[in-house]
């Protein structure tokens, strides 16, 4: 016959401390695994716009980060930033250049698409279409959430490569071509990876896809 | 073999990675000059004036030396450099590629003293706050003048200018390989303001354009007598009125 040992009550409270422990490891690897469950997604569909024909609809891993165009202020730009969204160009493109909690760029077509990663020259890379001149006059207030486009030193390099700026920059103003605002989803951005020690990112988070709203 | 080759090359993109510092801010974005805070921004002709936090050194020989200078002296000095640079329109500014405006002290190249370095490419203008008491305001002028002429080189001509002189003289090689410094004007000008204003045909126009944007009277007084004066006056005015059909030559004095 077997005899059944009764647990005592330091052994009890030892059990209880150990499923607890277990519990909150458990919980928060899921937490650290998972670096966008806290971060809402946006659903367009369940937004009303005033302009739909000028928001665009980035899908990062974090989920949705919806930007309103602004043709009217950089007229030329926001038509070449449409026609590339429209031809789907931007998928599966990486993030080459973050900075934590200030800037995300991304837009590089020939060195930064996910199956054709160049690290030697991400950032270089060229869309096809031409460069475009930089359009600095119109009035607009680089504040956070801001969409503008990447250029080289020079003025009128625009091509394909943007940039969403996570902070204020009024530096930018009449530095950089501004085709949009953020409208929803800056928090999504914040989770885009970056490296603590550099601007631009090995092994980089890309865009799921990006398309216009309508 | 082709392993090992393959890591010894993420290894080099690693460290090639980590080099690129994230920490760098925007202006070091934008001008490629470290250890500068915003001084002002929100300034009429929309120029831009940063101030060095810290001693910072520059060129690819990193000969270019400049020091932080302490912020009273800033203060004094900014009031300065803003009623000068308040001269020029942004519209103005915004043709000859100036934007930024850097102010800190003791500026030098090669060991060599000098009151400013501009550079239109990066729409900057080093300036050192405590250059020349005596001629500091007037030397605002002067190198404002030399981004104008790296602009606009097609412009002004360094060879028709040469030609309004009187055939016996000739310029230096440039304007530091003469002992020719003096920045005082002439009682007796002959065709040039200063004794600086003989080193080089940039170096004449730039004289000439602080003189008219700082004490015009004065050399209104000097040309009556001096025809070649007279001549340089009126081919720089007309070229910066190409450059800018509105442009005033404000005098300060007045």
């Amino acid at each position: 016959m077997i005899k059944k040992i009764k647990a005592s009550t330091s052994e009890k409270i030892l059990l209880v401390f150990l499923i607890i422990l277990a519990f909150f490891s458990l919980t928060s690897f899921i937490i650290i695994k998972n670096k966008c469950i806290f971060v809402k997604n946006y659903n367009p569909d369940e937004i009303k716009f005033s302009t739909p024909k000028n928001i665009a609809v980035l899908n990062v891993p974090c989920g949705n980060v919806i930007i309103e165009l602004y043709p009217k202020v950089s007229k030329n730009a926001v038509e070449r930033f449409k026609m590339l969204i429209r031809n789907s160009a931007y998928n599966d493109i990486a993030f080459h250049r973050v900075i934590e909690d200030k800037l995300v760029q991304a837009g590089d077509l020939e060195f930064g698409e996910k199956n054709n990663l160049d690290y030697g020259k991400i950032g270089t890379g060229k869309s096809g279409y031409g460069t475009i001149n930089s359009e600095l006059d119109g009035d607009f207030k680089f504040t956070k959430g801001s969409v503008g486009l990447a250029r080289t030193f020079k003025n009128n390099t625009e091509d394909s490569q943007f940039f969403i700026i996570l902070q204020d920059e009024p530096l930018f103003e009449g530095e950089y071509t501004p085709v949009g605002k953020v409208l929803y989803g800056l928090k999504v951005l914040k989770k885009i990876k970056h490296q603590s020690n550099s601007e631009y990112i090995l092994k980089p988070d890309f865009i799921n896809t990006f398309g216009m709203y309508k | 073999m082709y392993i090992n080759q393959m890591r010894i090359y993420i290894v080099i993109l690693l460290l090639l990675f980590s080099a690129a510092s994230s920490k760098a801010n925007t202006i070091y974005n934008l001008i490629k000059i470290p250890n500068l805070e915003i001084y002002e921004i929100n300034t009429k002709n929309k120029v831009k004036y940063f101030y060095a936090l810290k001693s910072f050194r520059l060129g690819v020989k990193k000969n270019i030396k400049c020091f932080n200078s302490d912020i009273e002296n800033l203060n004094l000095k900014y009031k300065v450099i803003s009623r000068n640079l308040n001269q020029y329109s942004s519209g103005f500014l915004k043709k000859i590629n100036l934007k930024y405006v850097v102010l800190c002290q003791n500026l030098s190249i090669s060991g060599i003293n000098t009151a400013a370095i501009p550079d239109n490419i990066m729409k900057t203008l080093i300036l050192d706050v405590n250059f020349n008491k005596k001629y500091f305001e007037r030397v605002i002028h002067h190198e404002i003048f030399h981004i104008i002429n790296d602009s606009f080189k097609e412009i002004f001509d360094e060879k028709k200018w040469s030609n309004l002189n009187e055939k016996k003289f000739r310029y230096a090689e440039c304007s530091t390989c003469t002992d020719r410094w003096d920045l005082s004007i002439y009682n007796k000008t002959e065709g040039f303001l200063t004794e600086y204003s003989k080193t080089t045909p940039s170096e004449d126009m730039a004289e000439i354009f602080s003189f008219l944007m700082y004490n015009k009277n004065m050399i209104d007084e000097k040309i009556i007598y001096d025809v070649v004066l007279k001549k340089k006056i009126s081919l720089l005015k007309s070229n910066i009125l190409k450059i800018d059909s509105n442009f005033k030559f404000y005098d300060k004095k007045n």
